[in-house]
């Protein structure tokens, strides 16, 4: 492999890198915010959920109790029409209060009267006492029947006055046993069916009704008088959700709301609600901690499965990136390719032009040099002969080789002026001194000199030319032209041939025509190319360059020299010539 | 009203005895309480319950003559009993030791009982056509309640008081006391469970005190 192509496969490879790296940081981005909002959806939706199964347990309780103390209003209604509990109250016999209403209130101490699907959510009561006229506890003379109390649960009870409807409380019990528990207790006022006033109320209390724990992990608990009760927590547990509780209930004039908590190092999530909103017993809150073990559960495997899709997205990416980039990389290798091959070529280009312009520049130079150089010698040589020939003690066939001698010299000269002629066009030096040039005088000119050469073969010269044609250039060049024109009908024409040169102009161009007899032009053959030789032998052959300059001075004085016609003994050349406006009358 | 002469014929058969030996009178006027209900149009009495004081409605007082009597074994029997859910007579008074009937002349059982303090008694539910007809001898002094357990809007009242003299005003408060002894004695007016006005009084034999409590 060469070593543009290594570069070329290095690029490749970097481009693919590159690709590559911004799919990865994409993905990685587009992965990473997926599991951020996943993140938040399923935190969201843990959190609604289980305010709305706090929200759930919670109603349900409620219509429990709702149950409970509509039951319960019945019976202090029933009691309170009870004319011995009335005689009691009313007729200061508390001695025969509690007796009274022993027999009245015993199902609801034992609570077996019931149905068994009603006895579990009427929870047999605890406990019940009555109130005097001043909220103080009536004492019971035999607190066995009634559910036994200390004194300082007992003195929970009281009220700063009675109820006139029903008021429910959270006490704190301390058992027999030296442990603590909470006592729902429910405050019914009982009014005299005389006068309608409230001459008592009875208090009755009970195991408070417990949260169902449909949702595994669940704690419930009641926080009362600064107290969080929540027996299935350990106590150094229980105390500092104790402090977070009581620092929020203080801050907080909600009677309920949720936040976060750490419960053994797991986050939870607490949720709090007021149990006895408006009651004349102390505020207590209905307390929850969730576990957020299955929503974790569930953002764990969440994180999986985003982390996988991002993998796998990123493997996919990795294999798209490598085609595409392969793909791509071809184009682009073949463009840095052929970008490559462009600039060599146009390097080469520029190289070559560079030495064809430089090569032009010295070959017209030079032609030019030597044509001068050449001139001199002729010169020198021609004036010689001509001083030999000017002698008469020579031999006649000296004086006739001298004389052929004396006539290739004129040749020479002849063939140096016209390369010097094409050595300055060929440099873009000539310029034409456009005037008007009586056309028909050069040809006449010229057509007497033709007969006035000595080697003059036996051509017959028939001239339709007719006199006044003005053509636009200058004279010498034209006559230049006519002259080579004319040398050649006459050089390659056959003994006994003729010439033929006709003329005719309108007011753009005057067209000279001048035909020969003798050996056709083959077809095919470029007689104005420079240095052209013919391809058939001839005993007349010229220096190649007449025709060629004759073309380049007709094209220059913006006309045009071309063959007509070359075949059956007759060969015609037509030059074209500008007309000189206005000067040319004759159509 | 054949009962209410029968009342009449036993409060004066109880003072009659008396009356022998002594020959003063007392008469006067007790300020009633006004009767805040409108005129009682069926002439029905009833114990009301007002702020936890019982008296009767329309108001009726009680008058008597306070002292050391000695008791009597022979208080002829009295008799308050149900008829239409009420008690008849609403207010009763009678001397220590009397001997009460409750006769039951509704068509439903009854159950009269009392928590007050001078008497406690339960004479459990009774038919009318009960016999022996239930009774309670009253020995202390004192205002009992009488309640029934069944019909619980049911009030009477039983004063028991420790002397033969006493009397019953009218609706207008008016009241005659005849044949106390003479001497010098506190006469009483009972108003209501919580109003007792009295005053002290000379009686002197043949003659007739004008007492009104204002």
């Amino acid at each position: 492999m060469s070593s543009a192509a290594k570069a070329r496969d290095k690029e490749a490879a970097s481009f693919r890198t590159r690709l590559f790296t911004a799919m990865m940081i994409v993905i990685a981005t587009l992965t990473a915010l997926g599991f951020y909002l996943a993140q938040r959806k399923v935190t969201a939706d843990a959190e609604r959920n289980l305010q709305q199964i706090f929200q759930t347990e919670l109603s349900s309780l409620h219509q429990l109790e709702e149950l409970r103390h509509a039951a319960l209003a019945d019976r202090c209604n029933v009691l309170a029409a009870k004319p011995r509990i009335h005689a009691a109250i009313e007729d200061n016999a508390i001695d025969l209060l509690y007796p009274s209403a022993k027999d009245e209130l015993r199902d609801l101490m034992e609570g077996e009267e019931l149905p068994p699907e009603q006895r579990a959510q009427w929870l047999p009561a605890k406990f019940y006492r009555f109130l005097d006229s001043t909220g103080a506890v009536i004492k019971p003379l035999n607190p066995y029947d009634v559910g036994e109390l200390d004194a300082t649960t007992e003195a929970q009870l009281a009220l700063n006055k009675l109820p006139d409807t029903q008021q429910i409380g959270y006490i704190q019990e301390n058992t027999q046993s030296g442990g603590e528990t909470i006592d729902e207790v429910i405050a019914v006022p009982i009014f005299s069916t005389d006068t309608g006033d409230v001459i008592s109320a009875l208090v009755i209390g009970f195991k408070p009704l417990e949260l169902e724990d449909k949702h595994s992990g669940m704690k419930s608990g009641i926080w009362v008088n600064g107290q969080l009760h929540l027996r299935a927590l350990p106590g150094s547990t229980e105390a500092s959700l104790n402090d977070k509780l009581a620092g929020e209930l203080v801050n907080s004039d909600h009677g309920e709301n949720y936040f976060r908590v750490e419960v053994g190092g797991a986050p939870q999530l607490l949720f709090y609600k007021r149990l006895n909103p408006a009651s004349l017993f102390p505020p207590a809150y209905e307390v929850c901690v969730y576990p957020l073990s299955h929503s974790l559960a569930q953002l764990h495997r969440l994180r999986w499965q985003i982390g996988g899709a991002g993998a796998l997205l990123l493997l996919g990416g990795f294999v798209a990136s490598h085609l595409v980039a392969l793909r791509l990389s071809v184009p682009v290798k073949k463009l840095a390719l052929d970008s490559k091959e462009d600039r060599a070529q146009r390097k080469r280009a520029e190289a070559a032009l560079a030495s064809t312009t430089e090569e032009l520049e010295r070959s017209t130079r030079y032609s030019a040099d030597a044509s001068h150089q050449l001139k001199s010698p002729v010169t020198v040589f021609r004036i010689g002969l001509e001083s030999l020939l000017a002698r008469e003690d020579f031999k006649p066939e000296v004086y006739e080789q001298i004389s052929a001698l004396l006539h290739q010299t004129h040749r020479l000269t002849g063939v140096i002026d016209d390369l010097l002629l094409l050595s300055r066009m060929d440099a873009g030096h000539l310029q034409i001194a456009s005037t008007p040039v009586d056309l028909s005088k050069v040809v006449d000119e010229w057509l007497d000199d033709l007969g006035a050469l000595p080697d003059s073969p036996d051509v017959k010269i028939e001239k339709q030319f007719p006199s006044g044609l003005f053509v636009a250039g200058e004279k010498r060049y034209t006559s230049l032209i006519v002259q080579n024109l004319l040398e050649n009908a006459r050089k390659y024409n056959r003994p006994g041939g003729r010439i033929r040169v006709s003329g005719h102009g309108n007011s753009h161009n005057v067209m000279l025509t001048i035909g020969n007899t003798g050996r056709t032009i083959p077809r095919g053959e470029n007689i104005f190319e420079r240095f052209h030789h013919s391809s058939t032998p001839s005993a007349a052959s010229g220096h190649g360059i007449g025709l060629n300059l004759a073309r380049e001075l007709a094209r220059l004085h913006g006309g045009d020299l071309r063959l007509v016609r070359s075949e059956n003994d007759w060969t015609e050349f037509e030059v074209r010539f500008p007309a000189v406006n206005g000067v040319n009358a004759v159509a | 009203m054949r009962l209410r002469g029968l009342l009449w014929l036993n409060a004066i058969c109880s003072v009659f005895p008396v009356a022998l030996f002594a020959s003063a009178a007392v008469e006067g006027h007790v300020d009633l309480p006004k009767s805040h209900s409108a005129p009682v149009q069926a002439k029905r009495y009833e114990i009301v319950t007002k702020g936890g004081v019982l008296s009767t409605q329309p108001p009726l007082a009680v008058v008597y003559l306070d002292g050391a009597f000695p008791p009597s074994s022979s208080s002829p029997a009295k008799q308050v009993a149900q008829k239409d859910l009420t008690f008849v007579p609403l207010l009763l008074p009678v001397r220590v030791g009397t001997k009460v009937e409750f006769p039951n002349l509704d068509d439903t059982y009854h159950n009269i009982f009392s928590y007050s303090p001078a008497k406690r008694f339960d004479l459990g539910r009774y038919r009318p056509d009960e016999r022996p007809i239930p009774t309670q001898v009253f020995d202390k002094p004192g205002l009992v309640i009488l309640r029934c357990d069944i019909h619980e809007h049911m009030r009477g009242l039983i004063l028991v008081l420790n002397t033969p003299y006493f009397v019953m005003t009218d609706t207008s408060g008016h009241f005659r006391l005849d044949g106390v002894p003479a001497g010098h004695y506190t006469l009483k007016a009972w108003i209501d469970s919580r109003t007792t006005r009295e005053k002290s009084v000379e009686l002197k034999s043949g003659e007739t005190l004008h007492v009104d409590f204002q």
